[in-house]
């Protein structure tokens, strides 16, 4: 009504337009004031082969490609192909799901690279309609390598069909994109802005765990880091347990309460330690672990179930446990049990319906976060 | 002849009360130590359990469960399946499923705990009669005090199978997560109570 050009006095015009000049100018004055680290563009990354998690044949070196063009058009320096094979040849470079202390150094002191990328490809399927999931993070090198950006994407073609099915996307290039270019846009927002992306908020009541134990000596104020082993799979997908890893990492770092250790440095260190674990881990795997690499929490788990489907008929299926040790007290400090399906609360024409095993992973792993930081 | 009439109308009256009574009694699948001091448990180690089913993974998932039920009910604190694995290697345990009570008390040396709890799962999955399909689950646990190596709680539960609305209506019965912390619920109920 008010904004109807018969009724819009001269007084709310001036209020209207007020607002939105004062909206502007807060919006620029945030812009301006958040850190920008790596705007000056000589910053040099280092985009690691693509890790297939998928366990299927998918379109690696594209992905790859297309990140490589991405900030090289943004005037990023991003070491060449050749450059890079060199430096993994000569460092024996041969995993490159995460970066250890050792090749962290290498890069900045040998070749001055500042930032190394690493991509997850976590599902991918061109049968209509197509599907896709990957995660990437951006890891800082030098002496203590951290993670500065991390962010995912879970992409189905029938996400949001449309009316008369005009927003189904069949062809799954074209999904491909839609998920790099969502990819890109957040590492770019990063590496202009210094703003990671998200908070912790906005899970559904659904995902949450069905069975949780959270003992009173969490504590909601302090930030703990974190160390997340790789989670027990128990499921019939190859890599569930590195996938729900890369989960716990992305999604704790939307809360202020964690900051995560980088999984290659974990890696390295459990492999220093000779630690096996047969059925979880036992306080003496769990004190070796804080007395090396510090942190305040252990996280771990099992995977009982990580299913997606192909095609159009099937329901994704997430079942996981969790568990939190503390150092303090070197007991479990939260303990729960996940599981959801696709079609869970889903009762007209597919509303509320989750298409891939990523999205809702995400939700359940973002109320499990939600719930420890509380 | 009036007095014997009336006797043997009670005494029909007696063996129809017996029938009625007997018919009324209930068994418990509940044991419970009476000279135990249940309270006195802080901390328990929960074994692997023992799968009579064909996937021996259920019983790791059975007795996760469990323990993740257990400790949220915030009574006693359960040991990190991780913990009890190394300790049940370092006391080289046989059969880790139902050790002898030697063995609990070598095993108490290693990680402090006051009981052990042993698991069998008897039943998971589904059960079909006829059409009608439905899951189903049958779990028995035991609680032995690690001091003396006894047994002071037994209990089972059975949950799920085919309902009459089942066999009447279709639907498959209840999700077999759901009838499983069903089945849990259920044992830790009969513990506490």
């Amino acid at each position: 009504m008010i904004l109807s050009t018969n009724y819009l006095s001269k007084a709310s015009v001036l209020i209207l337009s007020g607002f939105f000049f004062f909206s502007v100018v807060a919006n620029a004055k945030e812009i301006k004031t958040g850190t920008a680290p790596f705007s000056d563009t000589k910053f040099r990354i280092a985009i690691f082969p693509v890790e297939n998690l998928s366990g299927t044949v998918a379109p690696l070196k594209e992905i790859r490609q297309a990140l490589t063009e991405k900030l090289s058009k943004q005037g990023f320096q991003v070491l060449g192909e050749e450059n890079l094979e060199k430096f993994m040849a000569k460092h024996r470079i041969r995993y490159v799901a995460g970066l250890d202390r050792e090749i962290a150094r290498a890069f900045k002191e040998e070749i001055g690279i500042e930032g190394v990328l690493i991509t997850s490809l976590e599902f991918y399927s061109e049968t209509n309609p197509p599907k896709v999931a990957l995660t990437s993070r951006l890891i800082s090198t030098g002496e203590a390598p951290s993670i500065l950006w991390i962010d995912g994407i879970g992409l189905a073609g029938d996400d949001s069909p449309g009316i008369l099915g005009l927003g189904l996307i069949e062809d799954p290039k074209a999904l491909l994109e839609k998920a790099m270019k969502s990819m890109t846009d957040s590492l770019m927002r990063y590496l202009l802005t210094g703003r990671n992306e998200g908070d912790g908020r906005g899970a559904k009541k659904k995902f949450k765990p069905k069975v949780a134990y959270r003992s009173p000596e969490l504590d909601p104020e302090r930030k703990y880091v974190v160390a997340v082993l790789p989670f027990f799979n128990r499921s019939e997908r190859k890599y569930a347990g590195e996938i729900l890893v890369l989960h716990f990492i992305r999604e704790l770092r939307r809360f202020n309460n964690f900051d995560v250790i980088e999984p290659g440095i974990l890696r390295q260190e459990l492999l220093g330690l000779r630690v096996i674990m047969e059925d979880g881990v036992s306080l003496a795997n769990a004190d070796a672990i804080f007395s090396t690499l510090n942190p305040d929490v252990i996280l771990s788990g099992k995977v009982i179930d990580y299913q997606d489907y192909q095609g159009v008929w099937g329901k994704p299926k997430v079942d996981f446990f969790t568990l939190f040790i503390e150092r303090k007290s070197r007991e479990i400090v939260w303990n729960s049990s996940s599981y959801n399906e696709g079609d869970e609360g889903v009762f007209f024409f597919d509303r509320g319906r989750v298409n891939t095993a990523y999205v809702m992973a995400s939700q359940m792993v973002k109320w499990i976060g939600k719930s420890v930081a509380k | 002849m009036r007095v014997g009439k009336i006797l043997r109308r009670l005494k029909t009256l007696i063996y129809a009360s017996i029938i009625l009574l007997t018919a009324c009694a209930t068994t418990s699948d509940t044991y419970i130590d009476p000279n135990m001091d249940f309270g006195g448990i802080k901390t328990v180690a929960v074994m692997p359990f023992t799968s009579l089913t064909r996937d021996p993974v259920i019983a790791e998932r059975v007795r996760d469960v469990f323990i993740n039920k257990l400790l949220s009910t915030g009574a006693v604190y359960v040991l990190p399946t991780g913990e009890v694995a190394r300790g049940v290697a370092r006391t080289e345990i046989q059969n880790p499923s139902a050790p002898s009570s030697e063995e609990i008390v070598k095993l108490t040396g290693i990680i402090k705990v006051q009981a052990i709890i042993t698991g069998v799962v008897r039943e998971y999955g589904e059960v079909r009669s006829g059409t009608t399909s439905a899951n189903i689950i049958s779990l028995g646990l035991q609680m032995i005090e690690t001091e003396t190596g006894k047994i002071v709680w037994t209990a089972s539960s059975t949950k799920g199978g085919i309902s009459l609305w089942d066999r009447l209506f279709g639907g498959g019965g209840q999700p077999m997560n759901v009838i499983t912390e069903k089945a849990v619920n259920d044992l830790i109920n009969k513990l506490f109570k």
